[in-house]
């Protein structure tokens, strides 16, 4: 009894006046199940199953502490201080062969063939946080905004992630913005950690060390640690090791961008991203002869720390009104400082001409790295596209669209080589519930040849359940890298029927059937539940 | 594949692309009515819409009643044919009137938005340009242009909600009776490439759009269906050589990509019968990787398109040859001209670690050195 009034008091003490935060989630459950073949030169292809669950929740709350609220009741600008926090969390595994099976090495060896590929790692066991961040906003007078946590950014050409804090404080004299950010890079390694925001061109397997021999010199590199004892675990694999790709990467970013502008608005921004040496990996003589150790060499040349990525970006928007034209031209241009060249640009301008909207545009493409890749050394070729875009969206039942394309390979002995390729597509509504639509597309070139097109309908059957199908019939000729078949004819036929079991509930299905001389006939069904919850306005 | 669900189910819904339409729908006003004869005698905005100036809401009704007319109208509903100056008779205002037919009425729809007309103190034609023309209608209401004129926040994301209606968690609401809210700029081509708007400065996608449905689908775990036609599996070689669309936007070449071929049989890790010594059994075709002489194809394949051999081949694969390493095979992969280069000083300077994977030999290392 005693205990039970001490409880009682502790928890009238710690009572607070409860707060109605808003908030909003969206859960999806989506179960995957297909087959894909591992290639056999003797004897039939063998078939893997993919049994893919994936749980994602993404939550959003609004004005914590309801500071904003009196604000809102009163009609007047959300100005001062807000605070909110958004994340998306995503639970996801495959339990099929395909990732969770074994493998047959030579030997024979059977091993799960985790541990073969430690790139399957990305579909077994997976709880990554995709991001997550508390943000305030309305700070020195509506100036600042703060965000911490998981924190998404995008130079323009792919998104990342840090695990830090930015800030954002506006400058209204100016009207420039300064954003500022630092933090740790989520990589594969980090808590929750996510392989696809990581730099390319680093491998998390097979990563090896120079191991100096008898007489300076004569050494060779090999897989690293090779005596290090291995437990079996299912869910991780065992022999990776690859200690430079599990060290902190420290990233600090900052931009000056346009603010509260009309009609232009105009970023430069920067970025960097280093990481120590790891160094020291194990006690000295730890292999059957001697060594001293260190990693990625036996010498110590290697520098206490190495840059990552070192990025320098800008890009500018403009809007221009003439009539009924309305002209929107843009450029946007990346350097990497760390390899000392121009890696991305494009610029273009859209037309907007009532119903017609226009779009020539040319890119720039030279393909950069992890600082730790030797593909940022392999990597000497440029690339530049020119592109035109047509749309037609008249207010009517039609809408068309068109593009087409050249990409100019510029090689290192001054030829060149081109691919380009066209293709068009109309959409029509008929009446309030159905929708046509048809597709064709041609191109040619630098990697093969493909000429084919696509039939698509959907129909709002009743008010809760749509339905829709995909005829595709593709022909195509690849150019040959390799010795699997390169001519061939592709059709498939796809359809999906989405039905609402309830409010702010989904339930999706989708079935995909491909046939081609290569494959013969195969198929793939996936469901999508689609959870979302949105409390009482 | 999940973006290619909401795409199916916005498709329907949407119906057009019409955001004017949706936010000012559209009226019924049957009535013969000219704002720029009564302002043009001095009438005042408040005499007919005298409610205007305490209204707190935008769904408040603000025409005027037939009351308000009368102010200077002597309208005899016993005599609707009446003969006055003002106009009088009941066919003067309402076109087609006739006493055995009711009289069809006004219809409005309240736009969705937010707006306390009694905190706007300003002219009413400072947003209301009403002057010129005779009925007023949703063309005369204030376009989101005019409200940035004084609410220069309401270019930024957190502002939105201020003038529209929002969902919990404070997104956009965007679905109503009479439409989706959705931006000019969301052609049919805007699904497949929305670069432009998503990296603009400023941009205020996500005051709509949650950050999942951008990272469900760059990072996501399904097929976009959308995207990558049916059987992409097999017809993705020729995108990935070629090197467009920019498979690097979505995956990462040396997870996603290695993971897949290996396990595929096509790699050299993993289950393959593909064997490098025996020419009946390479994946690549005699001559693609020869030592010495030779066509050697795969440097100019490397050269040109780089990611095409980093979504099978890990680095250590191209070390087995390039890495200087005493003994070993020592093909340069530098073009022409490379020490001494600006890139190879940075690449240098920055990260040696890359160098150290292939260059040992302390004599080798930096970029001004000789054989």
């Amino acid at each position: 009894m005693r205990r039970v009034c001490v409880l009682a008091a502790v928890v009238l003490a710690a009572s607070h006046e409860a707060h109605a935060y808003e908030f909003w989630l969206r859960a999806q459950t989506i179960g995957q199940a297909y087959q894909l073949r591992e290639y056999r030169l003797f004897g039939p292809d063998l078939f893997l199953g993919r049994h893919l669950i994936t749980q994602t929740l993404a939550l959003r709350i609004d004005d914590i502490g309801d500071l904003s609220a009196g604000r809102r009741r009163s009609r007047l600008p959300d100005t001062g201080l807000r605070i909110s926090w958004q994340s998306y969390l995503r639970v996801d595994h495959d339990f099929g062969d395909w990732s969770s099976g074994q493998v047959t090495l030579p030997g024979p060896i059977r091993r799960d063939a985790l541990d073969a590929i430690p790139e399957l790692q990305e579909w077994v066991a997976q709880l990554d946080l995709m991001y997550g961040y508390l943000q305030l906003d309305g700070l020195a007078d509506d100036r600042a905004t703060i965000q911490v946590g998981r924190i998404l950014a995008d130079d323009g050409w792919g998104t990342t992630a840090y695990d830090g804090a930015s800030a954002r404080y506006r400058i209204d004299e100016v009207p420039i913005a300064i954003t500022a950010n630092a933090g740790l890079r989520v990589r594969a390694a980090s808590p929750l950690g996510v392989a696809s925001y990581e730099l390319d061109g680093t491998s998390g397997a097979g990563c090896q060390e120079y191991v100096e021999g008898p007489t300076p010199g004569s050494g060779h590199w090999q897989l690293i640690d090779r005596n290090r004892s291995i437990t079996n675990t299912r869910l991780t694999s065992d022999f990776e090791y690859c200690p430079q790709r599990d060290v902190d990467q420290p990233t600090v970013g900052i931009t000056l961008a346009t603010a509260r502008t009309r009609h232009f608005s105009a970023e430069l921004g920067y970025r960097r991203t280093w990481s120590d040496t790891v160094g020291l990996i194990g006690p000295v003589d730890r292999l059957n002869f001697p060594d001293k150790g260190l990693y990625p060499n036996d010498f110590g040349q290697a520098p206490a720390t190495g840059v990552n990525e070192e990025r320098l970006w800008g890009r500018a928007q403009g809007e221009l009104r003439a009539g009924a034209l309305r002209v929107e031209p843009y450029a946007d241009a990346r350097f990497s400082i760390l390899n000392a060249v121009l890696d991305r640009a494009d610029a273009g301008v859209r037309v907007h001409d009532g119903d017609h909207v226009i779009e020539p545009r040319v890119e720039y493409f030279f393909p950069t790295f992890d600082g730790d890749s030797i593909f940022n050394a392999f990597s000497i070729e440029p690339t530049t596209d020119a592109r035109l875009a047509y749309s037609y969206t008249p207010a009517g039942p039609w809408r068309g669209t068109a593009d087409a394309w050249i990409r100019r390979y510029a090689h290192e002995d001054d030829t060149t080589s081109f691919a380009g390729g066209f293709d068009a597509g109309v959409d029509r509504m008929f009446g309030a519930n159905w929708r046509g639509h048809l597709d064709a597309l041609w191109d040619d070139g630098y990697g093969g040849r493909r000429i084919g097109g696509s039939a698509d309908a959907a129909w709002r059957a009743q008010q809760d359940l749509w339905l829709r199908g995909r005829v595709i019939v593709l022909g195509v000729r690849e150019d040959s890298t390799s010795s699997l078949a390169t001519r061939y004819v592709t059709s498939s036929a796809v359809t999906s029927a989405t039905f609402q079991l309830s409010d702010g509930v989904g339930l999706h299905a989708i079935a995909e059937t491909d046939y081609d001389a290569v494959h013969d006939l195969q198929l793939r069904v996936i469901g999508v539940l689609d959870l979302a919850f949105y409390p009482e306005q | 594949m999940k973006r290619a669900l909401l795409l199916i189910v916005m498709l329907f819904a949407a119906g057009a692309f019409a955001g004017d339409s949706v936010v000012y729908p559209l009226q019924r006003l049957p009535l013969i009515f000219s704002h720029a004869k009564h302002l043009a005698r001095g009438t005042t905005c408040a005499a007919c819409h005298a409610a205007a100036a305490t209204s707190q809401s935008a769904v408040d009704n603000l025409i005027p009643t037939e009351a308000a007319c009368r102010a200077c109208h002597a309208i005899d509903r016993a005599d609707p044919a009446k003969a006055a100056t003002p106009v009088t008779a009941c066919v003067g205002c309402h076109p087609g009137w006739r006493a055995d037919v009711p009289v069809e009425r006004v219809f409005l729809v309240p736009p969705p938005l937010k707006f306390p007309h009694d905190q706007h103190k300003q002219a009413c034609e400072s947003c209301h340009a009403v002057r010129q023309v005779d009925l007023a209608t949703t063309a005369q209401l204030p376009s989101m242009e005019s409200c940035f004129a004084c609410h220069k926040g309401g270019m930024e994301e957190r502002h939105c909600g201020d003038c529209h209606l929002t969902k919990m968690g404070g997104l956009v609401e965007t679905s109503f009776d009479q439409g989706n809210f959705v931006p000019a700029t969301h052609g049919p081509r805007f699904a497949k490439d929305h670069k432009e708007e998503a990296r603009a400065p400023g941009s205020t996608c996500n005051a709509c759009h949650d950050r999942s449905e951008c990272v469900q689908c760059h990072q996501g775990t399904v097929k976009p269906m959308d995207f990558h036609q049916g059987n992409y599996l097999l017809v993705h070689a020729t995108d990935a050589r070629r090197g467009t669309p920019d498979c690097s936007a979505c995956h990462r070449y040396e997870t996603f990509c290695v993971g897949c071929h290996e396990r595929s049989g096509l790699g050299t890790r993993g289950e393959t019968q593909f064997r490098s010594d025996r020419t009946d059994l390479r994946f690549h075709p005699v001559g693609w990787s020869s030592r010495g002489a030779g066509p050697n194809l795969h440097a100019q394949e490397a050269r040109r398109n780089i990611t095409s051999c980093a979504s099978c081949h890990r680095e250590e694969d191209c070390l087995t040859c390039h890495s200087a390493e005493p003994g070993g095979v020592r093909a340069s992969p530098h073009p022409a001209g490379w020490r001494g280069s600006s890139r190879c000083k940075a690449l240098d300077r920055d990260n040696r670690r890359m160098c150290l994977r292939c260059h040992i030999a302390q004599d080798e290392l930096g970029c001004d050195w000789h054989h």
